[in-house]
């Protein structure tokens, strides 16, 4: 390690005065900063099974603050949609869960890893499998991108982190150390990504969608009922506080989807089975 | 208004308001005929002109301007809050700010579920609800079946540049 931080030095010096007269005989240079870049990578990169824990641990920490809806149908259609979706995704390959929670506050939510909820009170705004695909969507974009991860790597310690993580991995989630990082982890909810993450998840949410084979206006038409609501109920309280201001998230979506998305306008939206899956009938 | 009122029987919502929603155009726009870009135009309706939003079908919303009822482009909307709340503040809401803001400040909260910030920051982990809810996740083979059963077909779609 100490030699590794003696030639990254060396590197740094080589480069700002190129002029200073050691000898460094047969040192690849190139190589020497590959390696320094190599171990710091290895140092703050959280593989995929890290990620996965990391992931369970927030669900967890979900669940705590609201629990899972108690219907057995409503939960395995979240999970056939969800899952479905996943599979157009990047990362069709991760233990996908979805849940909806038994909480009136309107919001969704992933974890790493791939755990995706949403509230029975967002639930409860939508008319069509559509727009229930295009707010999973977009919550799988958040985990596609590694958006949450990356967001924890910037407010913690990547070093401890990296630890922590192979820590909890090693003694199975009993660790105390893994409570500390979920709960750095789970603080992110209540802080929110960045707006940047939001405007990707939304522009890559309805692409998802629409290879699913969706009506690709079901996240937008979920926004502009949000808009609806009367901003100050406080069931969106966290939510709006999160998220960037609805009306930007649809402008922006307004830019992008144009002609691209004119000839998937005919792409059924399910609203029927939507309804029936829930449990509410034929429309 | 059926579905409404079964949505509040499923997901135990004690009452639900319909009322209008409005909008107003965020820009000029033709108002046409049929929800489609070479359907008929039926008027141009001026920026931030005022329309009752009547339905919706995929990027097309069904609008009454004061003349007129046809499709004008979805996001060529900007919804007005609060005019079409479907369901007001069931209250419990406002009822714990008002215990969290109180004299014995934020301790009162704890311990109460709920996804306010607060309550997330503050959550005990339930990892037995996650081994509960991990039991309803499905493969990705019975999704494939059920995107067949309701006719869904993949297609290959580009992500969208984000204007770069």
């Amino acid at each position: 390690m100490r030699t590794i931080r003696m030639i990254a030095m060396a590197c740094l010096l080589g480069a700002m005065s190129p002029a200073i007269a050691f000898d460094f005989g047969s040192i690849d240079w190139k190589k020497a900063a590959e390696t320094v870049q190599k171990v710091q990578k290895a140092r703050t990169d959280i593989d995929e099974p890290q990620e996965i824990v990391l992931g369970d641990g927030i669900a967890s920490n979900l669940l705590g603050a609201a629990p899972l809806l108690d219907n057995a149908a409503v939960q395995r259609y979240v999970n056939r949609i969800g899952r479905w979706l996943a599979s157009q995704s990047e990362r069709p390959d991760l233990p996908w869960l979805f849940g909806v929670l038994d909480d009136s506050d309107v919001n969704a939510f992933s974890t790493p890893g791939g755990n995706v909820f949403i509230t029975k009170g967002l639930l409860a705004q939508m008319n069509s499998e559509a727009e229930l695909a295009g707010v999973l969507a977009h919550e799988i974009a958040h985990v596609v991108r590694k958006h949450h991860v990356l967001a924890i790597k910037k407010g913690a310690q990547a070093e401890l982190l990296t630890d922590l993580a192979n820590d909890a991995i090693r003694q199975k989630g009993g660790d105390p150390k893994l409570a500390k990082l979920v709960s750095a982890g789970t603080e992110v909810y209540a802080r929110g990504l960045d707006k940047n993450d939001e405007y990707e998840a939304d522009r890559m949410g309805v692409v998802i969608a629409a290879r699913g084979g969706y009506d690709p206006y079901g996240l937008p038409a979920v926004l502009q009922t949000l808009q609806s609501l009367n901003p100050s109920d406080s069931s969106l309280a966290l939510m709006f506080k999160t998220h960037p201001a609805l009306g930007d998230r649809l402008e922006l979506l307004d830019e992008e989807m144009s002609d691209q998305f004119a000839g998937l306008e005919n792409q059924p939206d399910l609203a029927d089975r939507f309804f029936q899956a829930l449990g509410a009938g034929k429309k | 208004m059926r579905r409404l009122f079964a949505f509040c029987v499923l997901f135990g919502f004690a009452s639900a308001v319909w009322a209008a929603d409005f909008a107003r155009t965020i820009r000029a726009t033709e108002l046409k005929a049929q929800p489609y870009s070479d359907a008929k135009t039926l008027e141009s309706v001026p920026a931030r002109s005022r329309v009752e939003i009547l339905k919706r079908q995929s990027g097309w919303t069904r609008v009454k301007t004061a003349t007129a009822s046809g499709w004008v482009k979805m996001l060529s909307l900007r919804v007005e809050a609060g005019t079409g709340a479907r369901r007001g503040d069931s209250g419990l809401g406002a009822l714990f700010n008002v215990a969290s803001t109180g004299k014995s400040g934020s301790t009162v909260t704890t311990g109460v579920r709920g996804l306010s910030e607060e309550q997330l920051t503050n959550a005990q982990p339930d990892p037995k609800a996650l081994q509960a809810a991990k039991r309803y996740a499905v493969s990705k083979q019975e999704a494939q079946r059920y995107a067949a059963e309701g006719k869904l077909q993949a297609k290959s779609v580009d992500y969208l540049s984000g204007g770069r």
